[in-house]
């Protein structure tokens, strides 16, 4: 029995220090900024007030049907729960009335015809943006966790996303200097990737005022230096996106959660050369396919070579609007 | 040595053939179980996708796929191909099915004419194991996704990519084995091409999801 007992104790002792580093990643930075993030949303479910009704027509499998759903309480996955699993788990996003892409966890506002959209229709088009998208700011999320602490890093921004540039992107000022990632620097990038996708964080939306965006990234020089800028195109809004521990600005919409990532590879971080200052900024690549796609790893393993090439979304620089800004409605084309 | 070669004298199977037949063990031996057979390969003729027990799927599967490949192979006009058809084909107007439709539909194939996919079982339920038997090119829709012929899904995007900057990076070979001394400058012109016709897609996109 006390041989047994050798042999357990240095696990259990292991065990608590996994613990603590894994304590340790949630950063301070961050769960400031869930604080603020949390108190927002939960003033915003409060101001509802009196609860309406609004009709929402639903038009696509398994047959049409009308919900009478909750005013700015009631959200598109919601809906969806009414049509089964099935049609949960798959949509992507939700289209309103036939031209406006809505996030799956943000509420409806009013009476409204809805579709969700998904993977495999004819054009999946507005989807694959959405995916890219996403893949875009996970790689953010995981990038600012991933690196030791005593090594700066602030998030610039993203590229509008293009899934024909062939890899998605993250602009990301480190203070490292010609820093050249080694194959298995890669290896643990994109691991951590798929440890933050496997944690099936719902991926959760809301607008605030510029006051509360900027008290959230007042750390974060490049954001704030954004933030005016976009809320002067927004109405004086900016639009938050939350996976877990990480918040960001993005126009939106996104997935309605991480879950939907399936194979992820960070395929290259990249130095570029411009004029921002404070340090040097580097462009962290990444290819990936939904769960719901399978692919041969032949194939897959084409798609990372080509993602390796540097992407050629437009390059940030000191002076200039951002690409992936302003409003919070996409419009499909 | 004056011998046929035996791997010529039947025809030779697309499919796999197992060494040892089931037994299918009933009351009549041997004959009984041809007979249970008889009526899944007459079935499979007639409709042309069955839904059955693994393993009445898969030995019936062998002898579908021999009776349509002889029937390829010698003809209507064959006297042993004739009596094995006969024999076969419980229901006889299924006989001209096999020789007028199904042998010149299969004619120029070189896969299997039959395909065996793995089918759910219910649950809670008997736990056989439970398979879909068909013909290829039958006239039912498909019963797995189409992923390879829509060009606008994710996946298919980028292997297109990844065959564009194949061909840029073999057509700069060649070009760059052409000009001989010249190497380093025609490289960097043909990436540059490459760059800026990528880069004029990006901004194209970027206005048509702005303008509404």
């Amino acid at each position: 029995m006390n041989s047994l007992r050798k042999i357990i104790r240095p696990v259990k002792k292991c065990t608590i220090l996994s613990y603590r580093r894994l304590l340790s990643t949630y950063s301070e930075e961050s769960a400031r900024q869930c604080e603020i993030f949390a108190t927002e949303q939960k003033k915003q479910k409060e101001s509802v007030g009196r609860i309406e009704k609004i009709e929402v027509q639903y038009e696509g499998q398994p047959e049409n049907s009308v919900f009478s759903m909750n005013k700015n309480i009631s959200t598109p996955y919601d809906c969806a729960k009414h049509l089964g699993d099935k049609i949960r788990d798959r949509s992507v996003v939700a289209l309103l009335n036939g031209k406006t892409l809505w996030h799956m966890n943000r509420p409806l506002s009013e009476s409204c015809i809805l579709e969700l959209l998904h993977y495999n229709f004819p054009n999946p088009a507005a989807a694959n943006k959405v995916f890219w998208r996403t893949c875009s700011f996970v790689l953010g999320a995981v990038a600012s966790d991933a690196f030791k602490d005593n090594i700066e890093i602030h998030l610039h921004s993203f590229p509008s996303p293009n899934v024909k540039s062939g890899s998605f992107v993250y602009d990301i000022q480190i203070g490292l200097d010609k820093w050249e990632p080694k194959n298995s620097e890669l290896k643990v990038l994109s691991l951590e990737f798929i440890k933050f996708c496997q944690k099936q964080y719902p991926i959760e939306c809301l607008n605030v005022d510029k006051k509360i965006a900027l008290e959230i990234f007042k750390n974060n020089p490049h954001k704030s230096q954004q933030i005016p800028d976009i809320a002067a195109h927004n109405s004086d809004k900016i639009t938050l996106f939350k996976a877990g521990p990480h918040i960001d600005i993005s126009r939106g919409p996104m997935l309605p959660n991480t879950n939907h990532i399936g194979r992820i590879t960070v395929t290259n971080v990249i130095k570029l050369d411009t004029d921002i200052e404070g340090g040097s900024i580097y462009r962290f690549q990444g290819v990936a396919l939904p769960r719901t796609i399978a692919l041969n790893h032949f194939a897959y393993g084409l798609i990372e070579e080509r993602g390796k090439l540097l992407n050629s979304g437009r390059i940030p620089g000191a002076h200039g609007t951002l690409n992936e800004d302003n409003s919070f409605v996409a419009h499909v084309n | 040595m004056n011998q046929a070669e035996v791997s010529k004298l039947v025809s030779q199977l697309k499919t796999r053939v197992n060494p040892r037949l089931r037994k299918f063990r009933n009351p009549k031996g041997p004959e009984g179980r041809l007979d249970k057979l008889r009526k899944t390969v007459t079935a499979l003729i007639k409709h042309e996708r069955l839904e059955l027990n693994y393993p009445r799927a898969d030995e019936a599967r062998m002898y579908a796929e021999r009776l349509i490949s002889d029937a390829i192979r010698y003809g209507d006009t064959h006297r042993t191909t004739m009596e094995m058809a006969d024999y076969w084909l419980v229901e006889k107007q299924l006989v001209h099915k096999l020789f007028k439709v199904l042998a010149p539909r299969y004619e120029n194939y070189n896969i299997s004419y039959t395909r065996l996919l793995r089918a759910p079982r219910p649950y809670p339920g008997p736990e056989d194991e439970k398979a879909v038997l068909e013909l290829r090119g039958n006239p039912y829709p498909p019963l797995l996704p189409d992923n390879t012929s829509n060009k606008n899904l994710i996946h298919n995007i980028l292997l297109e990519e990844a065959k564009k900057a194949y061909r840029a990076k073999k057509y700069a070979e060649i070009a760059a084995k052409i000009d001989g001394v010249e190497v380093p400058v025609d490289l960097k012109v043909s990436n540059l091409n490459l760059e800026e016709s990528s880069s004029s897609e990006v901004n194209q996109d970027d206005s048509s999801s702005k303008s509404p």
